[in-house]
């Protein structure tokens, strides 16, 4: 069990490489530099805070799973490290470095993409089309018209090395299913070279299987030295999933778990609370 | 993957049958959601078909009704003309196709057009080179367009209140400034652009051919022209891919506009006057041939092809109408019906879809 005095846990404690699973890549060790830190972030909205003093790390390869129940600052968080939302006070590192992201545009530059539930995608493109979108393959020439043999080409390529299955780059993006939509938005993400990823309660609209498949993604990219930050509910696939549970409850991390140290029930009980009180 | 994923909050074991029949369960879920999605792609085929193909058909038909009806309607002289008329709105309607397509429409257009011709008028009853007062006039032209986007894009207006908005008060401005009165204009050549020939061919059409070859070329074969499509299918989409959305949207108001002006300057060349009411017919045709073409007023959908083969169809109601002394008010009429069935078919493709 965890220490219950969870707000700053020792630096040791906190990232232990857990043991690689079958198909899952070691993260990287707890003394490398995070790709991306937050350190004692608060956001308050008039009186009300909204988070209170968080710190979190994502190292390379690393799976960070991030939970807590409606309110407790999940989405708050997601939004100051992707730049749409600026931090009451704290500070953001990206590769040790301190930055401030006034728009999402700053954190994309500095390789930290968000896929969000929908909206990720432009339903009447393709999928070659979409992988490209903003930034087209041209052919030389005073016209530089679009090349399009050869972003299908890519894209499949790319899509081939992630194991996600579509039948043709070329079909509209409106006629894939949900969990198609959201492979291609990650496969976006990740070849577009960002080295962390935020989802967004990927799974949360997915069949089971779906998910599943969502799942090996994850796993697939965070094989890529890619850090990954998860938000879900699905605490199953969280556990499943991350190598390390953060637990937010009322803007605060109450708890970051080890993936080995941890079950979805002992989660669940430090999301309500309820391993607060039983310390 | 080493654990399967649940969706109950359970940590420990399942029965291993009970998963064994969830999935099968999933499986059949699979298969029906598979067998939906069959039975909607060819409904959703259909009714494209009835946008693309249906569309020529349409054309043919009209073309061949007006051919039985009036024996002048299948003459050189009168198909050529009938295009150099269609050409006018032809101009405005590639420029509003792209705009509609990223998600924006302007129907302010016929105003524009209208205040474009005032202007000159005015510049050379002043002594100006009429020429120079085109070039004025589309500098003008182009200014509306700034105004119409910077209202609709920067301050979040609906683009259709926007546009109402300056349609307004430009057609107002013109009437104000002619005081309804025609200013004839002509000299230096200028009425080679609304009456001029090469061969045989009207040179407003080469304006309306060329201008559409444009918009293709951007539509289908540019990263523009994806920009443009994702604009107005997913406006955050695009945003979150770097694509400077609002600019596109400016830009194309400013496109449009400048083209209402070009019009207004080819027409105003091929009356040999400056007039307030030349912009009237225009209000509904131009946005009646881009939706009639299959352009969504969504945005994110709609194609050049369809919008030359609308404009083509309402040439030969236009001309064939004329030909056979209908009333004016009756292709009024016709114009709104055309209009409302091309929303109904949009709205059918999108139903098709969910």
């Amino acid at each position: 069990m965890s220490d219950p005095a969870q707000n700053e846990p020792p630096e040791a404690a906190q990232a232990t490489p857990t043991q690689a699973t079958p198909g899952q890549a070691a993260p990287a060790p707890a003394d490398a530099t995070p790709l991306l830190e937050a350190r004692g972030v608060t956001r308050s909205y008039g009186n009300v805070a909204a988070l209170a003093g968080v710190d979190l790390q994502v190292r390379p390869g690393e799976v960070v799973g991030l939970v807590g129940d409606n309110g407790a600052g999940k989405s708050t968080l997601l939004k100051i490290l992707c730049g749409a939302v600026q931090p009451s006070a704290g500070q953001l590192l990206v590769n040790g470095e301190p930055v401030t992201f006034r728009s999402p545009k700053d954190s994309r530059e500095r390789g930290i993409e968000v896929v969000y539930q929908d909206l990720a995608l432009a339903t009447e493109l393709s999928v070659a089309e979409n992988i490209f979108l903003g930034r087209e393959r041209r052919r030389p020439g005073p016209f530089r018209l679009l090349d399009r043999p050869r972003m299908a080409k890519e894209a499949e390529a790319a899509l081939e090395s992630l194991a996600i299955e579509i039948h043709s780059v070329r079909a509209r993006c409106g006629l894939l299913s949900g969990g198609q939509r959201q492979a291609v938005a990650v496969a976006r993400a990740v070849l577009w070279g960002s080295n962390v990823l935020l989802l967004d309660e990927p799974t949360a609209a997915l069949a089971v299987m779906e998910s599943e498949k969502i799942g090996q993604l994850v796993a697939e990219v965070a094989k890529r030295q890619v850090g990954v930050v998860l938000v879900s509910h699905n605490m199953p696939q969280v556990h499943a999933l991350c190598d390390r549970i953060v637990v937010l409850l009322r803007g605060r991390v109450v708890a970051d778990l080890r993936r080995d140290e941890t079950d979805v029930q002992d989660i669940v009980m430090w999301i309500t609370g309820a391993a607060l009180s039983r310390n | 993957m080493s654990s399967p994923l649940r969706h109950d909050v359970q940590g420990g074991g399942t029965a291993p049958d009970s998963r064994a029949e969830e999935l099968a369960l999933e499986a059949a879920d699979q298969k029906r959601a598979d067998e939906r999605e069959r039975k909607l792609g060819r409904r959703r085929r259909f009714i494209e078909q009835l946008q693309g193909e249906g569309l020529i058909l349409v054309l043919i038909v009209v073309f061949v009704l007006m051919w039985i009806s009036s024996p002048f309607f299948f003459t050189q002289q009168n198909l050529l003309t009938a295009a150099s008329v269609i050409s006018v709105l032809g101009v405005m309607a590639v420029a509003e196709t792209l705009l509609v397509i990223s998600g924006e429409i302007d129907i302010s257009i016929g105003s524009v057009m209208a205040s474009t011709s005032v202007l000159m008028g005015v510049m050379v009853s002043q002594g100006l080179n009429v020429w120079l007062a085109a070039v004025i006039g589309l500098l003008f032209a182009s200014g509306v367009g700034v105004v119409n986007g910077v209202i609709t894009v920067y301050f979040k207006i609906n683009s259709l209140v926007t546009t109402l908005g300056t349609y307004s008060i430009f057609l107002g401005v013109a009437y104000a400034i002619s005081n309804t009165a025609t200013v004839s204009i002509g000299g230096s050549g200028f009425q080679v652009l609304g009456s001029g020939k090469v061969g045989s061919i009207p040179v407003p059409v080469f304006f309306f051919l060329g201008l559409w070859l444009i918009g293709l070329l951007v539509a289908r074969f540019t990263a523009l022209g994806r920009h443009i499509y994702a604009t107005g299918d997913s406006y955050d989409a695009a945003v979150r891919s770097g694509i400077q959305a609002n600019m596109l949207r400016m830009g194309l108001f400013i496109a449009t506009a400048l083209s209402a002006g070009l019009a207004g300057v080819i027409t105003t060349s091929e009356l040999g006057s400056a007039a307030p009411q030349i912009g009237d017919p225009y209000l509904l045709s131009v946005v009646t041939a881009v939706i009639l073409g299959g352009a969504s007023l969504r945005g994110g959908r709609g194609t050049m092809l369809g919008t030359l083969v609308a404009v083509a169809i309402l040439g030969v109601l236009q001309n064939g109408f004329a030909l056979l002394q209908f009333s004016t008010y009756l292709e009024d009429t016709v114009l709104g019906s055309l209009l409302i069935i091309a929303v109904l078919t949009d709205r059918l493709v999108r139903r098709a879809e969910r």
